[in-house]
């Protein structure tokens, strides 16, 4: 797919010899000595602390431009500076991830040779959004300008948002539809989009006649330009101060600093050794509507991960097991993987402040070809890698978590990220206008607990660390639907000694439109995709979309009978179900359907935090605590925690019962020693279940997937049911589904 | 130097330091003798005398037994070899039923369990869950950790291990 590039070009010799050198001497561009901030670290730090003050004053003052709630709201946006060879320098707050997808970018084009055609000169921007080049997914448009000082490249001022719409097959940003590159929507790759400081009028006009609500877009392109432009003259104002040679190497001092830090930080912190993990993912689309017959339309992906920590602190991740690309939207290129591990390097080790490209520089991410992480069909869509990459990287939290914990580091410890399932829509607006957007309250899930104390309740994503679900009444202002409720979903965490962080239901009434899609998709089906750790439950995140049309809610209304604020406790039969009549669906996995009208409610329920250590050790004033404000039922207390709650009726307040508390522990672990048999002994039963392949179709195709990807895989399954050595998971036919 | 005493430092193991203090210590710069502190209060806390080594989870620690290492729990149940997988010789019980389901997640909508089942291992000697695996039937338990015991102590604790 990529052309050859043409001649050599200077900025390209430039980059190979600092890879070169990186290669020979271990060190960034051969950076083997910290000659300036020896000399005068003071300098050296000031200089630091002032350009990430630039990057920091820059986003603020572009959220301020942009017209989108994502980025004025949620602050889905980051910008960064970076040498001319396009590393990292310094970087904003905001989304992490793509410091490191730009720099992909910016060296992609100095490979392609992009000094000559289409020629990088002072004030040009140039954007991209294509994953295989060095981005996420669609939506994370990047704009970089390239910074001149006495007519000589300096470096490079770069941003990234979150787009709410990028014009795909389905509204929104995530297009979860997207089964091939050709249905993701805008493609912008690798553009020069403007000179002299100014976007191209004509690539605008291509934006506003292919995004479903362009104003996002292009005010973003102006917001991301102005920050460039801003962060630009600040470079060379302080050029002016330093001198060109001193900022030359001193940016390159900043990136081996950062690699030198990442090392000693994961000395200091974590333990050498081996760590593993997994995760899994469902993806069940058997039945809806839209999808293409191109593959399976059923997947179960398991997300194992070997993580090895050498004495010399190089952290090494290997995705050996995992499954195949498949035709869906939830593929991810090394870009994505590489900037899903840079993100969470920023928040778990590199939280001192001299956090640039140095950090991945000590790391490794092995991507077997072919699989999900590193497809080898560069038309595969990546529209939804979130749906993937989330839950890897919880795993890679846990992982990290089990070195911090034995190191003694417990306040580090995390149960990590989970899923944050994103609503997308388009259609018909309150406004009578034509829109589409994506939802970004999703930026607001549970957390993992940590090992000594809960986890936070809707107050954390892994992929933007500033947290926010925004306001509900900004929303509003944005899509034909009014908040009904928005409420904490009891038991939504998972249990333990510190319960995962809860998560919240929304429910919504839609006004106001004759015609509104709502399509999300990166629910987990099935299958939770997360994990407890050290006797912690994982959170239940196989959430289902509750949905009614035809309603008699303005009947209700009028007779000023109770609205349904949530999905209530009852499993089998929602609020909803209770207070509303219409026609009631419940769906599982990705919801797609046919178009909403004004008086349909939807229910959308982001996803909780894994728990730690075992419930029975949990403190009954924490229970009392969550039973009293709605984090967790009586029921479950009694169940998982065997804490048993009364609620005093003058006062309302809610207390333990010590003494039922403390026979109940007794009997749930008598339970535990009653029922639960020799590991050695459910191996020896379990094994004829896997000799005989006893599983349903998904489950026998994912063990095909990785065993035939993975030959370390397939030795170690065999090895562990003590199967001989042909055993295999045969290639068939999968059974037939529902029409579609 | 950030230097934190042993009382602190049990406190917030038992995650009963108050949060303000807390938050100090994870915002501050990490102490580096934090190692020796946290192996001392657990040694503290256990009633058999073999050395912790190294802690592996809420409960498990890898301990010198005379010439040899092992697993063990702090109820004084032992697991063997550490390194082999603890988790082969601890007892399990698995949730692969709606009902089973259930009882952890009274009124969430729950995982499939032709998809995916809980496994919970427990220890013979306390009954205490150490660990929960989330997975597909079939596959294989994981060996969650495989530290590198010598290289911890040679080269980064810079101390011989005992």
């Amino acid at each position: 797919m990529q052309d050859k590039a043409p001649h050599p070009m200077p900025y390209r010799d430039r980059l190979r010899a600092s890879e070169a050198a990186r290669e020979t001497t271990g060190c960034y561009d051969g950076v083997t000595s910290l000659s300036l901030r020896a000399a005068d670290p003071l300098k050296f730090e000031t200089l630091h602390t002032k350009l990430r003050s630039f990057c920091v004053s820059a986003r603020e003052m572009a959220r301020r431009i942009s017209a989108s709630p994502g980025v004025r709201e949620v602050g889905e946006m980051v910008v960064a500076i970076y040498t001319p060879e396009g590393d990292a320098v310094a970087l904003s707050n905001g989304i992490m991830v793509h410091v490191h997808t730009m720099s992909r970018f910016i060296k992609w084009m100095i490979e392609q040779g992009y000094e000559e055609n289409p020629g990088i000169r002072e004030g040009d921007i140039f954007a991209n959004n294509d994953a295989f080049i060095g981005t996420v997914q669609v939506p994370d448009v990047m704009d970089v300008v390239p910074i001149f000082y006495e007519g000589e490249l300096a470096g490079w001022a770069g941003a990234v948002c979150h787009e709410l719409e990028s014009g795909g097959i389905t509204p929104g940003g995530d297009v979860c539809l997207a089964q091939e590159r050709f249905t993701e929507g805008l493609f912008v790759c690798a553009e020069k989009i403007g000179s002299n400081d100014e976007i191209r009028r004509d690539y605008v006009i291509r934006c506003e006649r292919n995004l479903r609500m362009p104003i996002y877009w292009v005010l973003d392109e102006k917001a991301k330009v102005a920050s460039c432009i801003d962060m630009r003259e600040n470079v060379k104002r302080i050029i002016d101060e330093v001198g060109i040679e001193y900022w030359r190497q001193v940016t390159k001092e900043f990136i081996e600093e950062g690699r030198r830090g990442q090392l000693a930080r994961t000395q200091q912190l974590t333990v050498p050794g081996i760590y593993r993990g997994h995760t899994f993912y469902g993806h069940v689309t058997e039945g809806k509507p839209g999808f293409q017959p191109l593959g399976d339309s059923n997947w179960l992906y398991a997300i194992p991960i070997e993580m090895t920590v050498e004495t010399s602190g190089k952290i090494t991740m290997d995705f050996e097991g995992t499954q195949s690309w498949g035709y869906h939207s939830m593929n991810c290129t090394p870009a994505g993987m590489d900037g899903g591990m840079f993100v969470t390097l920023t928040q778990h080790m590199n939280y001192e402040g001299l956090v640039n490209d140095g950090a991945w520089m000590a790391t490794e991410l092995k991507l077997p070809k072919g699989t999900w992480t590193n497809p080898d069909n560069e038309f595969c869509a990546t529209a939804t890698s979130w749906a993937l990459l989330l839950p890897a990287y919880g795993v890679f939290q846990r992982l990290l978590s089990r070195g911090f914990l034995a190191r003694g580091f417990v306040e580090e410890v995390f149960v990590g990220q989970v899923n944050s399932p994103m609503i997308e829509m388009g259609g018909e607006s309150q406004y009578g206008t034509q829109f589409g957007m994506a939802h970004f309250e999703c930026a607001a899930a549970g957390s993992g607990a940590l090992a000594i104390k809960d986890g936070l309740d809707t107050a954390y994503v892994g992929w933007n660390p500033e947290s926010d679900m925004g306001n509900m009444e900004i929303w509003e202002q944005n899509m034909p639907m009014l908040y009904i409720g928005r409420s904490i979903l009891p038991n939504s965490g998972g249990a333990g000694k510190y319960r995962g962080g809860c998560s919240f239901l929304s429910t919504w009434l839609l006004h106001k439109t004759q015609h509104l899609r709502l399509v999300t998709s990166e629910h987990s089906s099935r299958v939770f995709d997360n994990a407890g750790m050290c006797g912690g439950y994982p959170a239940p995140t196989c959430q289902l979309h509750r949905t009614v049309r035809d309603t008699n809610v303005a009947e209700v209304i009028a007779a000023q009978k109770p609205l349904p604020h949530g999905i209530g406790l009852n499993p089998e039969r929602s609020t909803i179900e209770e207070l509303i009549e219409g026609d009631h669906e419940t769906t599982e996995g990705p919801y797609i359907s046919s178009p909403h009208v004004a008086g349909d409610i939807f229910s959308h329920a982001y996803n909780g935090g894994g728990g730690y250590g075992d419930p029975l050790e949990r403190d009954p004033a924490k229970v009392a605590y969550d039973v009293e404000n709605g984090f967790v039922t009586e029921l479950q207390a009694r169940n998982v925690s065997g804490v048993f709650v009364t609620q005093d009726i003058e006062s309302g307040d809610w207390s333990v019962d010590v003494k039922v508390t403390a026979k109940a522990r007794q009997k749930l672990r008598a339970n535990r020693r009653k029922r639960a048999v020799p590991v050695a002994e459910w191996i020896k039963s379990e094994g004829n279940r896997v000799a005989a392949k006893d599983f349903v179709y998904e489950v026998r195709r994912m063990y095909q997937g990785g065993m035939k990807l993975s030959p370390r895989f397939s030795e170690e399954f065999r090895a562990f049911w003590s199967l001989p050595k042909g055993f295999v998971f045969e290639d068939e036919k999968a059974p037939k589904r529902k029409k579609m | 130097m950030t230097n934190y005493s042993q009382d602190v430092i049990r406190d917030l193991i038992a995650g009963e330091l108050p949060w303000h203090q807390t938050k100090r210590i994870m915002s501050a710069y990490k102490d580096d003798d934090r190692f020796f502190k946290v192996v001392a209060v657990l040694q503290d806390r256990v009633t058999w005398t073999e050395q912790i080594l190294l802690p592996i989870g809420e409960h498990l620690f890898i301990v010198q037994k005379g010439k040899t290492r092992i697993t063990k729990c702090d109820c004084g149940h032992e697991f063997g070899d550490y390194k082999k997988n603890w988790k082969l010789a601890a007892n399990i019980y698995v949730r692969k039923d709606k009902r089973s389901l259930r009882e952890i997640y009274p009124n969430s909508d729950l995982c499939h369990p032709d998809w995916m089942e809980l496994r919970e291992f427990i220890c013979p000697g306390c009954a205490t869950l150490l660990e929960v695996e989330a997975c597909p039937p079939g596959y294989p338990i994981v060996h969650d950790f495989q530290p590198d015991l010598e290289g911890f102590y040679r080269d980064w604790l810079k101390t011989p291990l005992p």
